[in-house]
């Protein structure tokens, strides 16, 4: 049984698999406890589908994905913000626009060239075949993300909070957001890889969202988010082993079940401890 | 001249492309409609929600051996419902919730079809299988697209006055939690009706697209609704005959054209385009010298 259990740690792609899925989940929990805060959730799951047509023309090109997805990122980000800015349209309608229209094109582009990329794995992520090539890029990408977080997380927060307290300590507000919105894409960048287009937004919002529920203190915030994010991911990659498949799919699935469990049993902001509360209101009372 | 009416004509002489375009022009049209109302209300994203969420149902309800379209439709439901009360009842934020739920709900759906052996094609249900659709297909399409379509413009005033403003529609005593519910209802059905033309990713397109542009055409509403089905139905025809002749996604042919069509509107709408405003301002700067 315990061999059984043992036999995923042999097998180098599986550990491979393990811990990039842990660095990617770790990273994209960290940048999630900031997205959640500011109700800018869907931004990650825009984004992740708005880069297909950068890692497509990549491959087709033979360039890094990362940079063909970067760029795509850009563009998107900014198409989206000008679109914004020009128009009358509510924001939520010209993110739905851009993203889908850019992914229609990376659609398109991977059904006209078929031999360059499968549009399977932009979707559902292919970690565990993922190329050591990749694994570098990820890996790069995954450093560099957490060492500028963990130098201006401060910073960051202070600017998502309250950006006009921000301003007034000197800090460079604008510079901030875009600083931001760079790792986010870049972050995406990775997690396509690990979990596909469509479950990105989940590794950008599930473990900010469970530790939110869980402390009021927004260091232990980021702490308990990328403890969630990496934890779930490892576990999620370990798991698939025995389901032949579908990390991403049984990644997210643990993120979500971990966020139902704060949803009904955290200590104070959960569904029970608040029922606990009304009865006990209401016995003092009587 | 032939050679155009040929580029229309062969594609159209194979059945499959017949009911291809019949499927893609219903779907789009129906979609439009409801795109209107998306638009005005800020829900585009719910769209997005509902359809991916879809995914567990169809695989539960082919484990369990009723039609597909309902599993789908409880599953898409069920994301709305669950979504509204994840946010009242706890202190995370709208758009969070929503990410949360349709995302858990689409990697469940991930794992457990991997778990069950289907003939149905994980793919087909992503980007749709417009080229295939059988004539059984081709009349449920026709019969949701037709009922969704019937009940909007019946209730169109109504559902109208509670996109732009609930509490007026309250205070006049219209049914405003029937409404709301009704309209999550319209939106499960017509993602359900438009899985076997486009999928469940790409239908957030049709969701969006058609309503924003004739958004940037026009102040009235009518007149908006007529905008948006005539620019999702020649999308999704031209679409469909492009997606021929180039050998690429019909679905995302679709989608491409309608997003063209918005950038058309976008720079050269009559009082808001980009191109018209510059030029209508250089026209003044020179008339004032």
């Amino acid at each position: 049984m315990i061999a059984e259990l043992a036999v995923p740690f042999e097998y180098g792609y599986m550990l491979k698999a393990m811990w990039v899925s842990a660095l990617v989940g770790g990273v994209c929990a960290f940048l999630s406890a900031y997205l959640m805060l500011k109700g800018w959730s869907l931004m990650g799951d825009a984004l992740a589908h708005s880069i297909v047509p950068g890692v497509a023309g990549a491959y087709i090109l033979g360039v890094p994905f990362a940079a063909g997805a970067f760029f795509a990122g850009l563009l998107a980000a900014g198409g989206m913000a000008f679109v914004k800015a020009r128009s009358r349209l509510r924001e939520d309608a010209v993110i739905g626009l851009v993203f889908t229209a850019l992914f229609a094109l990376g659609l398109v582009m991977a059904s006209i060239w078929p031999t360059s990329v499968s549009v399977q794995t932009i979707v559902l992520g292919n970690i565990l075949a993922i190329s050591d090539e990749d694994v570098v890029q990820v890996a790069i990408i995954a450093a560099v993300t957490l060492g500028v977080l963990s130098l201006k997380w401060k910073d960051l927060m202070v600017t998502f909070f309250d950006e006009n307290h921000a301003r007034s300590m000197g800090l460079n507000v604008d510079w901030l957001k875009i600083l931001f919105f760079t790792l986010l894409s870049a972050c995406t960048v990775a997690a396509l890889q690990t979990v596909g287009a469509c479950l990105v937004i989940a590794m950008v919002v599930t473990p900010g969202a469970t530790a939110y529920l869980l402390t009021d203190r927004f260091g232990r915030l980021i702490v308990l988010s990328v403890a969630f994010g990496a934890g779930t991911s490892f576990a999620g990659a370990y798991i698939s082993y025995f389901l032949d498949g579908a990390t991403g799919g049984v990644i997210v699935t643990l993120q979500t079940l971990l966020f139902i469990a704060a949803y009904l049993f955290a200590p104070r902001h959960g569904v029970l401890a608040a029922r606990r509360r009304r009865i006990e209101a209401l016995g003092a009372r009587t | 001249m032939t050679a155009l009416i040929d580029w229309f004509a062969v594609p159209l002489s194979y059945p499959f492309m017949q009911r291809a375009l019949v499927v893609s022009v219903l779907v789009g049209a129906v979609c439009a409609v409801l795109s209107c109302y998306l638009v005005l209300k800020g829900w585009s994203l719910m769209g997005d929600a509902i359809s991916h969420a879809v995914l567990p149902g169809i695989v539960i309800a082919y484990v369990v051996g009723i039609p597909l379209a309902i599993g789908a439709f409880a599953a898409g439901l069920s994301c709305a419902l669950l979504t509204g009360y994840l946010k009242e009842t706890s202190r995370v934020k709208e758009d969070t919730v929503m990410g949360i739920v349709f995302s858990g709900m689409f990697g469940f759906g991930l794992v457990i079809f991997t778990k069950v052996e289907t003939d149905q094609h994980l793919l087909h249900i992503l980007f749709g299988n417009v080229l295939g659709v059988s004539v059984r297909d081709l009349i449920e399409t026709a019969i949701v697209a037709g009922g969704t379509l019937a009940i909007v413009l019946l209730r169109r005033r109504d559902l109208l006055l509670y996109c732009f403003d609930p509490n007026h529609a309250r205070a006049i005593g219209l049914p405003v939690r029937m409404l709301h519910y009704g309209l999550l209802v319209l939106l499960s059905l017509t993602i359900v009706g438009s899985l076997k033309a486009v999928g469940i990713i790409l239908v957030i397109a049709m969701l969006v697209a058609p309503g924003a542009t004739a958004y940037l055409l026009t102040d009235s509403f009518e007149r908006m609704l007529v905008i948006a089905t005539a620019v999702a139905v020649g999308s999704s025809a031209l679409g469909t005959i492009v997606s021929f002749h180039i050998d690429a996604a019909t679905g995302a042919c679709i989608v491409l054209l309608q997003a063209f069509v918005f950038a058309l509107a976008f720079l050269f709408a009559p009082k808001r385009g980009l191109v018209t405003v510059w030029l209508q301002r250089r026209a003044d700067a020179k008339a004032a010298t």
